[in-house]
């Protein structure tokens, strides 16, 4: 028993040297007449050289670009434009993310407060998992264990009886 | 290596479905009401190693783990490694439910291949049992490696150059999880060899 509570622990503290996560995160706001873009890999992982394609929900091309080398892409705001727009920013190598822009958020001219929301959006996008999510999960899977392992000990015990 | 959703074609996706849908129920089947324990620790362990990341040029590569989880748990890996799956999937927006089955088969498969190849050589000696533990590590990844390019080959032939990629990334990981591996069976078997299915059964 002590030995699985030694291993437990091991497995539950490994993410504490270095808990960053690994997700593409694109995020897209509205600003004195263009669309601005940025895709990361999480804080401090910008996604570089990445392409950004632009569409309607319909499918239809609107811009495509590149972002930089601090993932960063910017475009001027598409003119008659009534739709939606999805955001997508491909990675390469099977990793790929998206966002949807409104339509009321295109012809709406960014506030200072609005702009503010948004970059706190974003600011919570790219934070690392919390250590209650982590905890959580590690929970969950040893309750499905114990789950199967209550199923596992009927069925044998319906089988010696 | 989580692939992200809306990438892999509709076919793709459904073969790595019905594979998954077997694999798992054929570890279900094999898991034994002894080996639960291990079983959670081990999908526990592969839910965080997603988690420790490093930076290798323009790609950001993870740990996985699944070397580990396969020789220790066998078929049993199958069912742990979806688990897992779809708590990072839920919890860390890692890869996504569409594309559950394919990376699910991804990382389970050679998970379990590994467990056949070196499972013997754990326990003859300390330098075996590390080597073996090295080339499960290392294995799994190449073959994990493999086996996403494969999925996005068949997607889009545009994808070749991108596999070539993947496989060369995940070269300093194949190294990173073989050392740790091979330390990890070696201090396991030190420290709690009923964990390894071979010791138990002598």
């Amino acid at each position: 028993m002590k030995k699985i509570i030694i291993l437990i622990a091991l497995v539950f503290f490994m993410p504490a040297t270095a808990a960053l996560a690994h997700k593409v995160i694109v995020f897209a706001w509205v600003e004195q007449g263009q669309i601005h873009v940025e895709g990361s890999f999480g804080s401090d992982r910008p996604a570089k050289n990445c392409t950004i394609t632009v569409k309607t929900p319909e499918g239809i091309l609107v811009h495509q670009g590149i972002t930089d080398t601090q993932g960063l892409y910017s475009f001027a705001l598409p003119e008659g434009l009534d739709s939606d727009l999805i955001l997508e920013l491909n990675a390469g190598t099977g990793h790929s993310g998206q966002w949807t822009l409104p339509k009321d958020e295109l012809s709406l001219e960014s506030s200072p407060e609005n702009l503010k929301n948004k970059m706190a959006q974003k600011q919570s996008l790219e934070k690392s998992p919390s250590l209650v999510r982590i905890a959580a999960g590690i929970a969950v899977i040893f309750i499905l264990a114990f789950l199967v392992s209550f199923v596992k000990k009927r069925k044998k015990g319906r089988h010696n009886a | 290596m989580h692939i992200s959703e809306g990438i892999l074609s509709g076919q793709v996706l459904a073969a790595g479905a019905a594979i998954t849908i077997v694999g798992t129920a054929m570890g279900l089947k094999k898991i034994d009401y002894d080996q639960m324990v291990h079983v959670a620790i081990l999908a526990s362990a592969f839910f965080v190693a997603s988690l420790i990341h490093v930076n290798i040029g323009p790609v950001s590569v993870h740990l996985i783990l699944n070397g580990v989880v396969g020789l220790l748990l066998g078929m049993a890996a199958f069912p742990a490694i979806v688990t897992a799956l779809v708590l990072q999937s839920l919890f860390f927006q890692y890869g996504g439910l569409t594309a559950l089955g394919a990376n699910a088969v991804v990382m389970a498969v050679p998970a379990v291949l590994v467990h056949f190849l070196f499972l013997p050589l754990l326990g003859k000696s300390p330098r075996l049992t590390f080597v073996g533990g090295f080339l499960a590590g290392f294995v799994s990844i190449g073959l994990s490696s493999l086996l996403m390019a494969l999925a996005l080959w068949f997607t889009n032939e545009d994808f070749l150059k991108t596999c070539i990629a993947i496989i060369s990334a995940h070269v300093p990981v194949m190294v990173i999880e073989g050392i740790i591996t091979g330390f990890c069976v070696s201090f396991l078997l030190k420290v709690y060899p009923e964990i390894i299915p071979l010791r138990k059964s002598r």
